[in-house]
This record gives C-alpha cells, sequence and structure tokens, in this order.
C-alpha cells in the first residue's frame, strides 16, 4: 500500500517550472478512477472516460457521471485519439517530469549560471535520453520519443524469446508495462494478450495463433502496426475465449436455479442469494465487456481474479462490519443464513468455546451463586457479579450474544 | 493487488489534497491502513460568524466509492447550523446519491456523482457554512433562529466557536 501512495498523479508537474504540464495531465485522466485513461470510451453526450469506469457507472444509474444525461453500455465507442494522446504523453511523462524536477531543483538551488533555460532544456534531454537508451547510436536530437518508441515495441514483445533485439529499451518497456492496469505481465509473442510472465511458457504449448509458435514470433507480430488494432483481432486462441459481449440479463424472468446454471455456464460464482447474484452478473458483465474494448484484453482468468477482488471489497466477502450503515444494505430476507454460517463458523465456535470456559470459571467462583440456569440468562447476572474482567467480559458478551444473530435470521 | 478502485481512487485524491490543498481546508486518512475513514479539518469561512473557528469532520466512505457517495459529521461537538444535524451530521446535497431525493427539493446536478471528490465536497461544505440553506434544514431550531433572529443565531455560532477553540 505504500507504494501506491506513490501514485503518479497530475500534481506531480506542480513545482517544477513546467506547472502548466498539469491540467494537460489532468485531462488525461478518468474523472472517475482519476487514473490514466484504460481503454477510453466517449459517451453519446462526448464525454470520455475508462471502459470500465463508464460502465460501472451506468449500469448504478444509467447517467453520464458529468452531464447526466441518460445514456446506454451499448452506446460506447471508443476513443482512439485520446488513446494515442494518453500513450504519447505517457511515454513523455518519466523523462520530461525527471527533466523538469532537476531544472526545478537547479532554479531551487540558486545555481544560475546558465543564462538560457531552453538551450539547457534541451541539452539535457539528450543526456538524460542517452543513459535511458542503451547503444543508441543513430539519431542524435533529443526529440525522439513517439516514432523511437513504436519501433522499439515489436522486439519488446518478443523479448521473452530469444533475446534478439540488441537495443533493449529496458526503460521505455517497463514503463509501458507500467501503464498497463494489469500486474507486470508480458506480451505472449504470439497472440499478444497479456500474462504473468511465469505462465507465457506454458501459455506458447497451448497457443494455436500459429502453426509454428516458436519459430518465427517476429513476422507475425501485430505490434509492428502500431499497438492498437491488431491484437484484438489476433485475440481467439481458443473458441472459448473469442472477445464476444456478453448481452444484458432479465433477472425477473429468470428463477433461481436457472440463474445459477447461467452463472456455471459463464464459469463465475454461483454462491449467495439472488441481490449478490445480480450485483455480481453486473459486474462480471462490466469487467468482460470493457475488456472487449481493450487493444490488450485480459485472460479471463485475469478477469475472474478481478471479480475476486470485487467478491471481496464489496461483493459476498466484503468484510460487514463496514463502518458505513449505508453499505448494509443487504435486507434481512436477503440474508444468508448458511452462507454465513460457513464464512463465520470458526470464528463462533472459538468464541462460543472460550464463553463457556469463562462462564464455567465463574459460576465457579461466584459465591452468590445465582442459579445459572439457562444460557443467555446468567449473563447479566455474571457481569453484574464480576465487573472487573475487563477485556474477558467483553469479549464473554460478544460470544453469547452475537452468534445468535443469524439464528434469529429468518 | 487486492487494493479496490476505491482504495486507489481514494489514495489519488489524498494525494492531490496533500499536494494542492484548497485554502482552508485540510483533510486525508486517519491511518492510511484504512483508506475509507478520513479527517477533515474546515477553516470557517471569513466574513460570516464561523470565521476564526477550525471544525473538524470525518468523512466515511462506503466500498463502492465513487459510485455512492460518503458521509460527513462535524465530531469535537456538531456546528450549530441549519444544514447539519444535531449529532454532526452535514446534510448538502452533493453527498446526497441522485437515485434518492428524500427532501424533493434538491436538483439532480447538485448531488453526487462520481466525478465529484473530497474536495468538491469540502469546498461546498465551506460555502454552506457561509450561506445556509433552509429550505429543508436538518437542524429546525438553527434554521428558525438564522430565518427569525439573526443576530441570535451569529451570537450563538460565534459562542460556539470560541468554545471550540477552548477560549
Amino acid at each position: 500500500m505504500e507504494q501506491s501512495f506513490d501514485l503518479p498523479d497530475s500534481t506531480d508537474w506542480l513545482d517544477t517550472p513546467v506547472s502548466l504540464l498539469a491540467p494537460l495531465e489532468s485531462s488525461l485522466r478518468c474523472q472517475v478512477c482519476k487514473d490514466f485513461f484504460d481503454t477510453p470510451v466517449i459517451t453519446s453526450c462526448s464525454h470520455t472516460f475508462c471502459s470500465l469506469c463508464i460502465r460501472r457507472c451506468l449500469s448504478t444509474e444509467g447517467k453520464c457521471p458529468t452531464c447526466r444525461s441518460g445514456d446506454q453500455e451499448l452506446k460506447l465507442r471508443r476513443n482512439w485519439l485520446v488513446q494515442e494522446i494518453l500513450e504519447a504523453f505517457q511515454n513523455a511523462r518519466e523523462s520530461v517530469l525527471t527533466l523538469a524536477k532537476k531544472e526545478a531543483a537547479r532554479i531551487a538551488a540558486g545555481t544560475t549560471e546558465d543564462p538560457e533555460p531552453p538551450h539547457k532544456k534541451r541539452r539535457l534531454r539528450e543526456d538524460s535520453e542517452d543513459q535511458e537508451v542503451h547503444g543508441t547510436e543513430n539519431g542524435p536530437q533529443g526529440v525522439r520519443t513517439r516514432s523511437q518508441t513504436q519501433v522499439v515495441q515489436a522486439p519488446a514483445a518478443g523479448r521473452d524469446h530469444g533475446r534478439t533485439s540488441g537495443s533493449l529499451e529496458v526503460v521505455e518497456d517497463s514503463q509501458d508495462e507500467d501503464c498497463e492496469p494489469g500486474d507486470g505481465t508480458v506480451a505472449c509473442p504470439i497472440c499478444a494478450r497479456r500474462m504473468k510472465n511465469e505462465a507465457v511458457f506454458a501459455h506458447l504449448d497451448s497457443c494455436t495463433g500459429n502453426s509454428n509458435p516458436v519459430a518465427n514470433p517476429a513476422s507475425n507480430n501485430p505490434s509492428s502496426f502500431g499497438s492498437l488494432r491488431p491484437p484484438a483481432r489476433q485475440m481467439p486462441i481458443s473458441p472459448s475465449k473469442a472477445p464476444e459481449r456478453l448481452p444484458a440479463m432479465n433477472y425477473s424472468l429468470l428463477k433461481d436455479t436457472q440463474l445459477r446454471k447461467k452463472f456455471r455456464d459463464l464459469g463465475i460464482p454461483n454462491w449467495g442469494p439472488r441481490q449478490l447474484l445480480q450485483r455480481r452478473h453486473i459486474e462480471w458483465m462490466n469487467l468482460w465487456n470493457a475488456n472487449c474494448d481493450s487493444s490488450f484484453p485480459k485472460s479471463k482468468r485475469a478477469l475472474l481474479r478481478e471479480l475476486d477482488v470485487w467478491e471481496r471489497t464489496q461483493g459476498g466477502l466484503a468484510p460487514t462490519q463496514s463502518s458505513l450503515g449505508q453499505t448494509a444494505a443487504v435486507m434481512a430476507k436477503d440474508f444468508d443464513t448458511a452462507q454465513w454460517s460457513v464464512n463465520h463458523g470458526t470464528d463462533f465456535k472459538r468464541l462460543i468455546e472460550n464463553a463457556r470456559k469463562k462462564s464455567e470459571a465463574q459460576v465457579r467462583s461466584t459465591i452468590s451463586g445465582v442459579k445459572p440456569t439457562s444460557e443467555q440468562g446468567d449473563m447479566p447476572v455474571d457481569r453484574l457479579a464480576e465487573p472487573p474482567v475487563e477485556d474477558e467480559a467483553e469479549g464473554l458478551r460478544a460470544a453469547r450474544w452475537e452468534p445468535q444473530i443469524p439464528d434469529n435470521m429468518p | 493487488m487486492a487494493s479496490s478502485v476505491a482504495q486507489k481512487r481514494l489514495f489519488h485524491e489524498y494525494k492531490n489534497l496533500s499536494t494542492n490543498p484548497p485554502e482552508g481546508i485540510t483533510a486525508g486518512p486517519v491511518s492510511e491502513d484504512d483508506m475509507f475513514y478520513w479527517e477533515a479539518l474546515i477553516e470557517g469561512p471569513g466574513g460570516t460568524p464561523f470565521e476564526g473557528g477550525v471544525f473538524a469532520a470525518e468523512l466515511k466512505f462506503p466500498k463502492d466509492y465513487p459510485l455512492s457517495p460518503p458521509t460527513m459529521k462535524f465530531v469535537s461537538g456538531g456546528v450549530w447550523h441549519p444544514n447539519v444535524y444535531p449529532n454532526g451530521t452535514v446534510c448538502i446535497s452533493i453527498l446526497h446519491p441522485p437515485g434518492d431525493d428524500p427532501n424533493h427539493y434538491e436538483h439532480a446536478s447538485e448531488r453526487w456523482s462520481p466525478i465529484q471528490s473530497v474536495e468538491k465536497i469540502l469546498i461546498s461544505v465551506m460555502s454552506m457554512l457561509a450561506e445556509p440553506n433552509d429550505e429543508s434544514p436538518a437542524n429546525v431550531e438553527a434554521a428558525k433562529m438564522w430565518r427569525e433572529r439573526r443576530s441570535e443565531y451569529e451570537q450563538k455560532v460565534r459562542d460556539e466557536v470560541r468554545k471550540g477553540l477552548g477560549l
């Protein structure tokens, strides 16, 4: 979590001489997640968001978050230009920021012996680029961000294979990967799908993107065409993974069992009460369809992992003692007693165990011997009789009373 | 990895607020272990009876933030204001999701949307302190006093501010 706090942000520019880049950067960020656009799409009202963000908004509210005019997911269109601008900006960001910070530090230090800041800038840029780019003997001019990185992307994709490309632009490449929403994934040299580093070789055995996978990875590498379209076309690896959009479901027309069967067919968890099933399906639909928009679609496994994160943060496995009353939106009638008991069974057992021990001990030590008859009845009396055991009494009370809740549920 | 969209967005907002804070406003998570619980300090706007005061508030974020708005509550004894419940909870349109309008007076355009932010909430609250909205008061007594006995209201607010500062 600590390194998340180093999130790059538009405010990074503020204390530099190029603070005017801050508004540029913030307009390349999605207003909903505040991150750089991931697969930007444009609404009918011409506002741009990440595909996933706007899908989530539309599925909860059906309105554009910016202007609140109604819209539908089906009307979303890719915003290629924004994506291109963003890619160019991200490629340049680190070096420009480094430069800007150096400049800021120089100004702060008061070393003003250089009277020509623009000129100096140009030279610094060359220096810093030459440090980053190993072994580039061509192009002595500093201005070569976009075209350079495009050329480099092709070998970079195949780099896991044979390290054939001499000029390893490690810096640029890793930077690109950081921009991916995923987690340090690499592209399969054949189908360009992104996956975990260690998964690549296993995947290559089954990858049908090419009949002869290892022989000639560069020739059919799609990224020679710019990084935008081709991977989507090369994506289908097995029929089940074809990026076909999921249609909305009319939940009210389906019985519970039918719904659960559909979930099984989709390959997503089908436990929990109906309301949770609906929410889960909506999230899955959003994840899936946003992934269909993506230039670098993730595998279904990756999407399932994201669904799992959702499940643990907002879904059925989310911590229930949320600080906010509003999140306790699970109505009594939807309360899944069985699931609750399963999830918290061990806790309950432990608490009950502790409580039993405690109460036995107390019964023995209480001289007054007030009828410890019923399990619940003796509680308050015990507490009266023996107030000093603070923490234990607290635990005891919890043990006695909390576990009762699910049983009392309808 | 397990950090949710909400956490990441809150980190962004936190960073933004700490590097570039709006005037008179400080806010951040109480502990970085729980991004869903924030504390904020708001200065009383100048030229109002709240001037000179510093008001602490807590913000609680739902797990599906920013789809749903946070709640905000003034701590350390409420604030005497028509739009603040006696227990400190702030009642302001930007904190209400567009779907539910219990009071039927708020325009959808004033209400919560995922593009709003903590910063905008706090700025709205600051201007709310300066200009109460007495159409649907959260604190009826305060609203009545504000409407009918303005000077008494202002005196009471000033007294509370002084008390809050320990004077």
